[in-house]
């Protein structure tokens, strides 16, 4: 976290390394930082691209690392189509880790179930590595992933790593199959039906496109999961991710200090939270 | 309990004049009709106005200009004096300063001016059409965050000084001038002025609710009326921009990993738009009420600090005549 002393609007550097392909719209890039570089699970960045533009996104790596990092993008907008393009030994700039991440220590003893869709599951892979950094204190954890089709489904390998873990399961569905799928099709929110949890032991984790936030929510409540106990990782629109901006506002709340990770009885109350 | 020194203004002016050396001096000088801070110089000193509210630029830009790069720090040649602030704004730095000067995250370029400024505040002798401070619980007298107090009345001034900073430039006019009279109190003079000025606000704004009444009314009200004032809403944002609290911005990007902080407002249309076309404060009344809410329940929430000061700016820099006041009575009736 930035001492009194630094200025907290400057970025430090970073040089692309690696750019891995994901699906046709979502790349990961992999920097190696001037400085070491410690972030929490479900902390943010800020990326600058020099002179052209700066977005906040969660690194995709395991925190355990501090030597490099991954950033897993999405092309969306302006900024990141311009990150698209980059090539290994480009320069960019970084701010922070800014937020409040997953509280992994209130998931130990716990039944970890994981919503994830698209791009989502950049966060939720950085979770992933935590949990299982921590496997022998947790019940089990089922990871829930859709996409809209088996092209866009990212992180192929993570899912065979996954698999082979004892006490993690994983389900992926996509909206449209071809000819070669064989896991489910549908929404995200249909994996639910599958998956069995002890809900006296049981914690949700959301991540995703708004829709299925709104809808992986309402499903886990009428489940019976309790609300303090559903984790959502909010997005805003953010500027400066250190809460002066006011762009990222949700109520009484600054998304990029309070959250972005919240519980879903702390967001409940406040307008327009999907 | 700080002292009252009544000086002549002539012996004041020349107190200005030998400040000028060492400080950059900054006061209210009319400008047609309009009442701004300018840059003083010795010839613009006996035009100084003192204690008529108030100027049409808010405290805040000092702290936060306009724009400003954040990256490449540019430190000021001399220590700034900024006279004449009305209380109203003096009082809006109880929510800036919590909202930039953090343990966590402290903003340089805020904390840098706002220390290296000495803040020399002047009662209200009379009140502006739109000012409502007396509804929020303030007096137009500045009792928050000012180093030194002036009061010019008959000629006279009457100087004190409030922190260690004002002290020490007190020390400094006082070495030089004629002190008339000391006082232990307010002088009898100044009270009368300041309960004849309270009760003008009070008379003018009767019908207005405070500050919790504004909150209940804004979080139980029903929508139709932040359609009809919507309405004639044209997203300018001149409202945020010229409140006294109000401190949203934008980062823009610059060669060389610099950056340009922007005063932005959520009036605009793009305000929260996200990648993707999602956009919770797309719809004009969306918009429109987010500044009364964030006025009266998220920033006083948060900061436990109010976030209108009743300093009126917003409704006289409204280019569609929205009046903030009407609406709220309205809300209130
Ligand atoms: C906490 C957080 C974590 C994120 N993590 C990831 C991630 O790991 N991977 C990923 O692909 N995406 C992530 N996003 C979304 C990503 O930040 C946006 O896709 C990105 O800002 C779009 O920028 P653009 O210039 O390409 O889009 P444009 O639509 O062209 O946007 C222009 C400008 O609008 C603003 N803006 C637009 N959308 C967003 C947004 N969603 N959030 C903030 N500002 C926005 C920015 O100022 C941007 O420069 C995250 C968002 C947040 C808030
Ligand atoms: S909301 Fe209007 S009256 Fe209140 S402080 Fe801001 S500009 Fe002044
Ligand atoms: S959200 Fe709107 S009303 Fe609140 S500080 Fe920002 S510009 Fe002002
Ligand atoms: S100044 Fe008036 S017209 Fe402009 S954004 Fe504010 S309320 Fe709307
Ligand atoms: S991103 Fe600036 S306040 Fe949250």
């Amino acid at each position: 976290m930035a001492t009194r002393s630094e200025n907290i609007y400057k970025p430090f550097k970073v040089t692309l390394e690696k750019v891995i392909e994901e699906s046709p719209l979502i790349k990961t890039f992999v920097f190696v930082p001037e400085r070491e570089f410690r972030f929490k699970t479900g902390e943010f960045i800020e990326l600058t691209l020099d002179g052209i533009g700066e977005a906040p996104f969660t690194p995709s790596s395991s925190p355990l690392v501090t030597d490099r990092f991954d950033v897993t993008i999405m092309k969306a907008g302006y900024v990141t189509e311009k990150m698209h393009n980059l090539e290994p030994g480009a320069v960019l700039g970084v701010r922070g880790p800014f937020g409040r991440g997953y509280p992994i220590e209130d998931f130990v003893d716990k039944e970890i179930l994981i919503l994830s869709g698209g791009c989502g599951l950049a966060p939720i892979r950085s979770l992933l590595y935590m949990l299982i950094d921590m496997k022998d204190k947790l019940r089990k954890v089922v990871l829930c992933y859709g996409s809209k089709t088996p092209e866009d489904c990212i992180y192929k390998p993570l899912f065979s790593e996954l698999n082979k873990i004892n006490k993690f399961q994983t389900l992926r569905t996509v909206d449209l199959a071809d000819q070669y799928w064989e896991e489910h099709v549908g929404v995200a929110t249909v994996l639910l039906d599958h998956v069995e949890v002890d809900l006296a032991k049981a914690v949700g984790v959301v991540c995703g496109p708004p829709v299925m936030m709104k809808y992986g929510t309402l499903k886990l409540l009428e489940m019976g999961f309790p609300e303090n106990l559903i984790y959502l990782s909010m997005e805003k629109n953010m500027s400066c991710g250190l809460g002066k901006c006011g762009r990222c506002m949700m109520g009484s709340y600054f998304v990029c200090r309070d959250g972005p990770v919240f519980t879903y009885d702390e967001v409940k109350g406040q307008p327009n939270i999907w | 309990m700080a002292r009252y020194y009544e000086i002549e203004r002539t012996a004041w002016d020349k107190a200005l004049i030998d400040l000028l050396s060492s400080f950059r001096v900054f006061a209210p000088i009319l400008k047609g009709k309009t009442l701004d801070y300018q840059l003083i110089q010795e010839e613009h000193i006996p035009h100084i106005v003192y204690n008529i509210p108030k100027p049409v630029v808010p405290l805040k830009t000092f702290f936060l200009p306009i724009k400003e790069n954040v990256v490449v720090y540019k430190k000021e040649e001399k220590p700034i004096i900024i006279l004449g602030i009305p209380a109203c704004d003096l009082s809006a730095l109880d929510l800036l300063d919590k909202f930039f000067m953090t343990e966590v995250y402290n903003d340089h370029y805020y904390a840098g001016r706002r220390e290296g400024s000495v803040l020399i505040g002047c009662d209200c002798h009379s009140a502006n059409k739109h000012c409502h401070c007396t509804s929020y619980g303030l007096n137009p007298f500045p009792e928050n965050n000012q180093d030194m107090t002036i009061n010019m009345i008959n000629g006279h001034a009457i100087i004190s000084s409030f922190s260690m900073k004002g002290e020490e430039l007190l020390s400094r006019i006082l070495g030089m001038g004629l002190v008339i009279h000391t006082f232990d109190e307010v002088p009898e003079r100044l009270t009368e002025i300041r309960l004849k000025v309270k009760r003008e606000l009070e008379k003018a704004n009767r019908l207005l609710p405070n500050y919790q009444e504004t909150t209940d009314a804004v979080i139980n009200s029903d929508k139709v009326i932040w359609e009809k004032y919507a309405k004639k809403c044209v997203s300018c944002g001149a409202c945020a921009t010229i409140c006294p609290t109000c401190t949203c911005f934008l980062l823009i990007d610059r060669p060389g990993f610099e950056k340009v902080r922007q005063l932005d407002a959520c009036q605009y249309p793009g305000f929260e738009r996200t990648a993707g076309g999602e956009n919770p404060l797309k719809k004009l009344e969306y918009r429109f009420k987010n500044r009364y809410l964030c006025k009266y329940l998220y920033r006083p929430e948060k900061f436990d600090a109010i976030a209108c000061t009743g300093c009126g700016r917003c409704i006289e820099a409204c280019i569609a005549k929205i009046n903030k006041n009407e609406l709220l009575i309205e809300l209130t009736k």
